[in-house]
């Protein structure tokens, strides 16, 4: 296999430009969690809500022929299964991770169901792709033009979303009474923040964001749906949150970490002819899991878990917490 | 009369009261869910009772049909025997899939290559090597989280993919049938084969399923070990304070689910492929999941799930060839039935 295929100059430009490009889903999703999470309740439905948006975007996409009405139905998705979230972990206060666990086999059920349903037995359906942008004057600045500017509108929108809800964590009242019911919800309340509308809020803004990187995943990239076409991105996600130590801008950094092994990874797959080389695709293929897994095992064990919301996972109830 | 006389005369009525709400919460929930599963069928443009009848007969009609159930009941019951327990200790271990294929590799590897001549002995080892490598892959995320507190549901979760692509890189690679295909892994020696049920078709690993619930119901209600299990689950802070060592007993969980999950893959690769072949789990290792909280991770309560879900799998075949009704629905069902349980239970607990 001839290496310079992936890393040679003008093969590099490609391989980082599909790298912030793949990163994108992921990213997304990770910046919701991180919203949700600071306001105090683990999401493990994420993959759940990557998923169902992924489907119901292409199948808008697919059937109406609007990729803009695929991607608000995507994100629309995402946000009733982020209600669902909300309603069984803020509102009955059941135990959050059985939660997470039930809204994702219930997306994975429910998609398949529905995916099997319309194309069983039928060729894989696709839909058109979108064409690139170039982005006048940001796209000649050498080496990161040719990366950054020149994506499909899609990529921009979740690139200054994933910015903007960042600012909205950080820089915003908003962002302030989430932070305060993650961290002290007893002080919040006594404050007149009220937990309960927070955390839903928060919850919806994380299943919008991971419907959209959803929506952006097959809308955006792939053009096809099938089984399981998330495979594994919410989890991936989770783990960036706790890798970027629960802040929004390295956790955005460790997505385009997660984009770039699975660039490559697939550029390697394509380059080395598949099954019957000599290179070992699968353990290429293991690539993205294992970097993730170990940067977030090597994030938690130096830098400790001092960062994590002090409230993570633990209900609230009115006049009962301390 | 004294007040805890008072509460012992109050106390029985209460708690039968309670009982019955429960009992009542799980029945609206099984209710809820054959409706919401009906009105799938009538989305898919089928007839809803034809389809439940389709279902029964497939899973239930013929002796092969029962057997083919038993078969699929096998890894489910003794996989979410040992998520029931860890999930107790709230050790939420959602690896088991990972930890199967890591148990098949290497009870395959035994199975094949061992040169014993005697079988028991082969089957007995290789079945060992699947639940130590399960073990060993489920202990790396409970020492993370014991040593570092690294959260064991995204380990032990992105683990599954790193085991699947190493099982399968070896099946395509160095373990690849001699002239076979694309992914047919090595067959295991004839000896190592599991013996089967005549008529059934059932592999004998059914009584280890059936022995394992019994032991595993002792183990949580009636041990010390199973005792500290139910403490960290209730109260992680006054069982640490009470003596209980979190860390070990951390450890302790993931090494036992993943072992029987190791088991289950071994089961799965001596009794039912006979040879290394990715096939050898339908996602077994989630819809344990599944299982282990429909059995209200209560061991007879997992053995009820593990035969219900097989019954609705191994249906559902037929289901889908009759009727022309997606299979998965039969995969909806389960998962819409916790959504609803998590539901019913808080209410009859009441606020």
């Amino acid at each position: 296999m001839d290496w310079s295929e992936i890393f040679g100059p003008d093969a590099l430009v490609v391989l980082l430009s599909t790298s912030v490009a793949f990163a994108m889903p992921t990213a997304l999703a990770a910046v919701g969690e991180t919203v949700a999470e600071r306001a105090g309740v683990l999401n493990l439905g994420l993959e759940g809500m990557l998923l169902a948006g992924a489907l119901v975007s292409f199948l808008v996409a697919y059937y109406v022929g609007s990729v803009a009405l695929g991607t608000v139905a995507g994100v629309a998705i995402g946000v009733v299964l982020g209600a669902l979230m909300a309603f069984l972990s803020v509102s009955l206060r059941t135990e959050q991770i059985i939660n997470g666990i039930a809204i994702v086999l219930v997306a994975q059920g429910i998609t398949l169901f529905v995916f099997e349903k319309l194309f069983g037995g039928e060729e894989q359906p696709t839909i058109a792709g979108i064409s690139d942008v170039e982005v006048p004057l940001l796209h000649d600045i050498p080496g990161v033009g040719p990366v950054v500017f020149e994506q499909n509108v899609l990529f921009y929108l979740s690139l200054a979303l994933a910015l903007g809800v960042s600012l909205l964590l950080t820089r915003t009242r908003f962002g302030l009474s989430v932070r305060a019911v993650g961290e002290s919800p007893a002080a919040a309340e006594a404050t007149a923040v009220s937990v309960a509308r927070t955390r839903w809020l928060a919850l919806l803004v994380c299943g919008g964001m991971a419907g959209l990187g959803g929506a952006v995943l097959v809308l955006g990239q792939l053009n096809v749906f099938e089984e399981d076409v998330s495979g594994g991105r919410g989890w991936v996600a989770i783990a960036l949150v706790i890798f970027g130590r629960w802040n929004p801008l390295l956790v955005l950094g460790g997505a385009f970490l997660f984009g770039f092994t699975d660039a490559l990874q697939i550029r390697v797959q394509a380059v080395s002819g598949g099954i019957a080389s000599s290179v070992p695709t699968e353990i290429f293929g293991a690539l993205p899991y294992v970097v993730t897994l170990a940067v977030m095992v090597a994030a938690t064990v130096l830098a400790g878990r001092d960062a994590q919301p002090a409230a993570l996972g633990v209900p609230f109830r009115k006049g009962v917490n301390a | 009369m004294s007040v805890s006389q008072a509460a012992a005369r109050l106390a029985p009525p209460l708690r039968l009261d309670r009982r019955a709400r429960a009992l009542l919460a799980s029945a609206g929930a099984v209710l809820l869910s054959l409706v919401v599963g009906g009105l799938l069928v009538v989305i898919a443009g089928g007839d809803p009772v034809a389809a439940y009848r389709a279902l029964l007969d497939g899973a239930l009609g013929t002796p092969y049909g029962i057997g083919q159930m038993l078969v699929l009941a096998i890894p489910l019951v003794i996989i979410g025997l040992g998520l029931a327990l860890a999930f107790r200790g709230r050790v939420y271990n959602i690896g088991a899939e990972g930890q199967l294929f890591m148990g098949a590799l290497a009870a395959g590897v035994v199975a094949i290559f061992l040169p014993v001549g005697f079988d028991p002995l082969l089957i007995g080892a290789a079945t060992v090597a699947g639940v130590l490598a399960g073990a060993a892959w489920g202990g790396i995320v409970g020492v993370l989280r014991a040593r570092w507190g690294v959260n064991e549901v995204i380990t032990s979760l992105l683990l599954n993919f790193v085991a699947i692509l190493i099982f399968t890189y070896c099946v395509r690679r160095p373990l690849r049938a001699p002239g076979s295909p694309d992914l047919q892994g090595r067959s295991i020696q004839p000896d190592a084969a599991l013996p089967a049920l005549p008529d059934l078709a059932v592999h004998i690993g059914v009584f280890l399923a059936l022995l394992l619930v019994p032991l595993a119901a002792y183990v949580i209600s009636r041990t010390p070990f199973g005792f500290r299990v139910r403490m960290l689950g209730f109260n992680a802070e006054a069982a640490r304070t009470a003596g209980v060592r979190s860390g070990r007993m951390v450890v302790g969980l993931m090494v036992i689910s993943g072992g029987l999950a190791g088991l289950a893959g071994g089961l799965q690769v001596l009794g039912v492929a006979e040879r290394l072949d990715p096939g050898i789990s339908q996602g077994y290792g989630f819809t344990a999941i599944v299982v282990a909280l429909l059995g209200r991770l209560n061991a007879l309560g997992v053995l009820l799930a593990g035969l219900f879900i097989a019954l609705l799998q191994s249906g559902g075949q037929a289901m889908s060839v009759i009727e022309g009704v997606p299979y998965a629905i039969v995969l909806a069902i389960p998962a819409v039935f916790v959504v609803f349980l998590l539901i019913a239970d808080r209410f009859a607990r009441g606020s």
